[in-house]
C-alpha cells in the first residue's frame, strides 16, 4: 500500500482533472464537439493568476474568479467567432477539429511571446504543513482540494438551481423543446463554452498554488481529462467526476509503484478498462 | 388570428408540404389529419419557427404580424406554444422542473406558481410525481406533463402533434376529455393526428 503522501499527490492531480474534465464534458453535450484548446484555457488561466497575484498583489481567490471572467470570456469569443461558423450545418466535424487544434498553437506560441516561456513559480501562497501524526500535508496541497471542491458547489448550483443552469441542462437532454419555450440554443452556446473554459481556466490557477506555470503547460492536463472522459463516459458529469478522480490516483499510485514505465502502465490499464467497457463508467451503452 | 398563405416546406430534395393556406381563428379547435410523413410535423415546425428560413416560403401572420423567420423563441413569446410530438420532455429533469420550463419566458413568480395549480388541478396525478424524473414516468403521465409544461407557458395557441401517441384506448380517452377541457376555457388548439387514432378524438369534438 503506498503511503498516504502519494494518495494525497494523486488527490491533487485529481482535481485538475475532475474540474478540466467537467468543463469538457459540459460543452460536448451542448456544442457536440471536443474542444481541443481546453488545455490552453488552462494554460492561461495559470497565467492570469500568476500575474495577478504576483504583480497586480490580488489575493488569490479573488485571483481565481477574475481568471475565470477573463478567461471564460476568451471562450466565448472562440465560440462566437470561431466554433459557431463551423459547427452550422454543412461543415464537416473536422473543420471544427482543425480549428481547435490550430488555436492550441495559437494561444501556446502567443502565451510565450508575452509570457516567456521559462516556468514562473507564485511564492508560496500558504506556507505551513498540516500534521496527520505519521505524515504531514503542505496547506497548499488542501488549499487546492478546497478550492475545487468550492469551485464544484459552485457549478452544482449554477446548473441544479439557477434559470441558466436549468436552460443549459434542457438544451443538453431536448434542445428542440428547449428552444420553443424560449431559450436561445445560440445563446446557451456561448454560455456553457463560457463556463467550460472558466473551469479550465480555475483549474490552471488553483495548480499554481502547488506548480510553476509556462506555455506549455496545458497539454498533459489536456490529455488526462480527454481520458478521464473517456473513462467516464462521454456526455456523462459523473463519470467526468468519478474518471477524473481515478485517473488522478492511479497515475500517482502507480509512478510510485514502477516510477520507469508508470504511464505505459497507466494508459494500458485504460485501454483494457475500455475493451471491456467501450462506452465507459457511466456512458450509455450503444443501441 | 394565425394565417398560413401559400406555404412550401422542403428539405432538400423531399417536399414535406406543398401549397398549404390555413386560416386559425380565436377560440377555434382545428384538426389536422394526414398520414404517416405527410408534412403536419412540419406544419406544426413551421409556425413554431423550428423548420430552417431555407426550408421555408410562403407567409404566416399572427394578429397581423409576420411570424415566419422570427427564432423559436419570440414565437413563444407571442403565445404561439406547441406540445411536440413525442413529448420531447427533458428526461433528467423532474416534472417540476419540466414544467417550470414550460414558464421560462415568464416573469411573474406569483403567476407562474398559479399556473403551476392549475396544471395540478387538470392532473392531479402529478402533484405528487414533482420529484420524479420525467423518465421514470409513464407514457401517460409523462403526455400529462407535456401538456402541463405547454400550459405553463400560458399559450394563446395551442399546438397539439400526436398527444394520444403510444397511449392505450382508455388514457386516450381520459386524454381527449382533458383536452376538451382546456379548449372549453376558450383557448385555440390547433390538434394534429394520423387518421388511425382518429375515431374516439373525432367523436368528441370533430
Ligand atoms: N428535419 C427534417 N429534415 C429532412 N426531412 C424531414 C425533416 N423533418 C421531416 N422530414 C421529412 O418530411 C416529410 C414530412 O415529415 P413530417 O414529420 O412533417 O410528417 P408527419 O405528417 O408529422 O408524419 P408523422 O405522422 O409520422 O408524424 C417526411 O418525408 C419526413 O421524412
Ligand atoms: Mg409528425
Amino acid at each position: 500500500m503506498p503511503p498516504a503522501g502519494i494518495w494525497i499527490d494523486g488527490l491533487v492531480q485529481s482535481c485538475i482533472y475532475m474540474t478540466m474534465a467537467f468543463g469538457m464534458v459540459l460543452v460536448f453535450s451542448i456544442l457536440g464537439i471536443l474542444n481541443w484548446t481546453h488545455g490552453q484555457f488552462y494554460m492561461l488561466g495559470g497565467f492570469v493568476v500568476y500575474y495577478a497575484v504576483t504583480a497586480a498583489g490580488i489575493p488569490f481567490p479573488l485571483s481565481l474568479l477574475i481568471s475565470g471572467a477573463v478567461v471564460g470570456g476568451l471562450g466565448m469569443l472562440v465560440e462566437k467567432v470561431v466554433i459557431e461558423r463551423l459547427t452550422s450545418p454543412g461543415y464537416g466535424i473536422l473543420s471544427v477539429t482543425a480549428a481547435t487544434n490550430a488555436l492550441i498553437f495559437f494561444f501556446e506560441g502567443a502565451a510565450g511571446m508575452g509570457f516567456g516561456l521559462m516556468n514562473k513559480g507564485m511564492a508560496t501562497v500558504l506556507p505551513g504543513v498540516l500534521d496527520m501524526g505519521s505524515f504531514g500535508v503542505s496547506y497548499q496541497k488542501i488549499a487546492v482540494i478546497v478550492f475545487t471542491l468550492i469551485i464544484m458547489v459552485a457549478m452544482y448550483i449554477v446548473l441544479n438551481l439557477t434559470k441558466v443552469g436549468k436552460a443549459i441542462r434542457a438544451t443538453s437532454q431536448e434542445p428542440d423543446a428547449a428552444s420553443l419555450y424560449g431559450v436561445s440554443v445560440k445563446w446557451v452556446r456561448v454560455i456553457i463554452m463560457g463556463i467550460g473554459c472558466a473551469l479550465a481556466a480555475m483549474a490552471g490557477g488553483v495548480i499554481g498554488i502547488v506548480q510553476s506555470v509556462n506555455p506549455f503547460m496545458g497539454r498533459i492536463p489536456m490529455i488526462m481529462s480527454l481520458l478521464a472522459v473517456v473513462i467516464g463516459g462521454l456526455g456523462s458529469l459523473t463519470g467526468a467526476i468519478v474518471g477524473g478522480i481515478m485517473l488522478g490516483l492511479l497515475n500517482s499510485v502507480i509512478a510510485y509503484s514502477i516510477s520507469y514505465y508508470s504511464e505505459v502502465a497507466l494508459f494500458m490499464l485504460v485501454i483494457i478498462l475500455l475493451l471491456i467497457r467501450p462506452q465507459g463508467l457511466f456512458g450509455a451503452a450503444p443501441k | 388570428m394565425l394565417e398560413l398563405r401559400n406555404v412550401w416546406i422542403k428539405y432538400g430534395k423531399t417536399v414535406a408540404v406543398r401549397k398549404l393556406n390555413l386560416t386559425v381563428n380565436k377560440g377555434d379547435f382545428v384538426t389536422i389529419l394526414g398520414a404517416n410523413g405527410a408534412g403536419k410535423s412540419s406544419t406544426l415546425n413551421a409556425i413554431s419557427g423550428l423548420v430552417k428560413f431555407k426550408d421555408l416560403r410562403g407567409e404566416i401572420d399572427y394578429k397581423g404580424e409576420k411570424i415566419s423567420g422570427l427564432k423559436p423563441g419570440a414565437i413563444a413569446a407571442r403565445g404561439l406554444i406547441q406540445i411536440p410530438e413525442g413529448r420531447k420532455l427533458f428526461p433528467l429533469m423532474t416534472v417540476r422542473e419540466n414544467l417550470e420550463m414550460g414558464a421560462y419566458l415568464r416573469k411573474d413568480r406569483k403567476q407562474i406558481a398559479a399556473s403551476m395549480e392549475k396544471v395540478m388541478e387538470l392532473f392531479p396525478l402529478l402533484r405528487e410525481k414533482l420529484s420524479a424524473k420525467a423518465r421514470e414516468l409513464s407514457g401517460g403521465q409523462q403526455q400529462m406533463v407535456a401538456i402541463g409544461r405547454g400550459l405553463m407557458a400560458e399559450p394563446e395557441l395551442l399546438m397539439l402533434d400526436e398527444p394520444s401517441f403510444g397511449l392505450s384506448p382508455l388514457l386516450r380517452q381520459q386524454l381527449a376529455e382533458k383536452i376538451k377541457e382546456v379548449s372549453s376555457e376558450g383557448e385555440t388548439i390547433i390538434l394534429v393526428e394520423q387518421n388511425a387514432r382518429l375515431g374516439l378524438m373525432l367523436a368528441k369534438y370533430g
